[in-house]
């Protein structure tokens, strides 16, 4: 199954992104970030379904809460980064 | 025994906050470490805490909150972060030794805008004449030894028209009186977590307005491959394990508060001190420290009786008081005090009303004796 990562800066922002997308109904998971695509180190990220991807990415922007870069993860744990 | 030192801790709490710590020890471990369910139950506790602090002071956003080991702690972030050596910082005249030697040891020039106690009008023209070219200033919201309430919404509006950061000790207002860090606009707010917020010992939070310098260096659980700190909060200024135990505590402690609300409990613990007052007034050779804008703290002490004579008299007779000066020497200076100290009563949202009255009486019998 497809998932969209969204990095953030900490797990506070993790926090509040995923706060922010559950209350709009989409299921947002906190978890550690992948080290292949996490640059500065540790970090942790947010994961969303594939088909609410787009739409969370936007919703953090207009709500000016600062995220990462953005990847696509698949079933086989693959990531590659998202084009949006 | 009769508990009337809250202003030094909490030692009567909301149960919840038992339960809520002893949940913490068993089944969290450390935020911003793993990503397994221990971590991460932990995580959620520490950013709900956050949260309801936020809401409670009505700070624009969680990450705005950060834990501290206690007030002392918050207050010298925040000192180190606004002042340089040199500087001329403006206080009030009954500020803390946390307070008092962070400056100090900061390398600053004090400047106390000195003024009467229970005299609001005092202190605003007392920092209107300081304020101006000031570096800082640090005020606390109440003086820990008198309970006077000094008028932080208006010092803190004068700092904002002189463009100078305003540093709030919130210790003995936290939970008791209206603490809103939007309305006041400062720099800072420092507070611990275990007095009037009714959570555990070695908790403290410091409400942010601007990112800091941290004071401890050290694992975040974010960027690890930077050496230096994050330039963001709460990471920034939260450098090692979280007490996560202590957290769960002052989570439970907050929500409390925040369904009784500050102004109530706030409101009972001034009715206590009233009490007090009424219980004693008129005694031989007792001096109160009584006035308006006065919060659940009273002061008082003996015309040849030294405070921590009775303090000890009391005490064998399971009275819980504290004597001397309060590690705050600035306020007894201006209070004219520091010779003698005081006698302190400070009274809680459970502490009962007859055992205040019983207090009282025993401390007549003795003052009289």
């Amino acid at each position: 199954m497809l998932h969209y990562l969204i990095m953030t800066r900490s797990l506070t922002y993790a926090q509040r992104a995923s706060r922010l997308l559950e209350r709009s109904g989409i299921t947002a998971t906190i978890m550690r970030a992948p080290q292949s695509v996490s640059g500065s180190g540790c970090g942790y990220c947010v994961s969303v379904p594939y088909k609410h991807g787009v739409k969370a990415v936007k919703m953090l922007d207009e709500a000016g809460l600062r995220r990462g870069e953005v990847y696509i993860s698949d079933a086989d744990g693959e990531i590659r980064e998202a084009l949006i | 025994m009769i508990y009337l030192d809250s202003a030094a801790t909490s030692l009567l709490k909301p149960k919840s906050v038992e339960k809520a710590m002893t949940r913490a020890l068993r089944t969290m471990a450390s935020p911003g470490r793993g990503g397994y369910e221990p971590a991460m139950l932990a995580a959620q506790t520490v950013f709900s805490c956050r949260c309801a602090a936020a809401e409670l002071f009505n700070v624009p956003e969680p990450e705005q909150v950060v834990f501290t080991f206690n007030a002392t702690h918050a207050l010298n972030i925040a000192i180190g972060s606004l002042v340089k050596r040199g500087d001329r910082v403006v206080t009030s005249g009954y500020e803390h030794n946390s307070v008092t030697r962070a400056l100090r040891n900061a390398g600053a020039i004090t400047d106390a805008a000195r003024s009467p106690l229970f005299d609001s009008d005092a202190a605003i023209s007392a920092f209107k004449e300081k304020i101006p070219g000031a570096a800082a200033a640090v005020c606390t919201h109440v003086s820990n030894v008198f309970g006077f309430i000094l008028p932080v919404y208006e010092i803190a509006e004068l700092c904002r028209k002189n463009n100078v950061p305003l540093i709030i000790d919130a210790s003995q207002s936290a939970g008791a009186l209206k603490v809103d860090f939007s309305s006041l606009g400062a720099e800072f707010i420092a507070m611990p977590g275990h007095k009037g917020l009714l959570g555990p010992q070695g908790t403290g939070l410091l409400l942010c307005g601007e990112d800091g310098v941290p004071l401890l260096c050290g694992c975040t659980g974010s960027e690890s491959k930077n050496q230096d700190m994050p330039d963001f909060l709460p990471d920034r200024l939260e450098a090692g394990t979280h007490n996560v135990t202590g957290i769960a505590g002052l989570l439970a402690g907050i929500e409390y508060v925040s369904e009784q609300t500050p102004e109530k409990l706030g409101r009972r613990e001034a009715e206590l001190r009233e009490a007090a007052v009424e219980e004693l007034s008129g005694t031989g050779g007792l001096e109160l420290f009584s006035g308006p804008d006065q919060a659940g703290v009273l002061s008082l002490r003996h015309r040849s009786k030294d405070c921590e004579t009775l303090c000890s008299l009391l005490s064998e007779n399971g009275v819980a008081v504290r004597g001397g000066l309060h590690c705050a020497p600035q306020a007894h200076e201006t209070a004219g005090t520091a010779d003698t100290g005081t006698l302190r009563m400070s009274f809680s949202p459970f502490t009962e009303v007859r055992d205040v009255k019983k207090a009282c009486r025993l401390l007549k019998n003795i003052a009289e004796a």
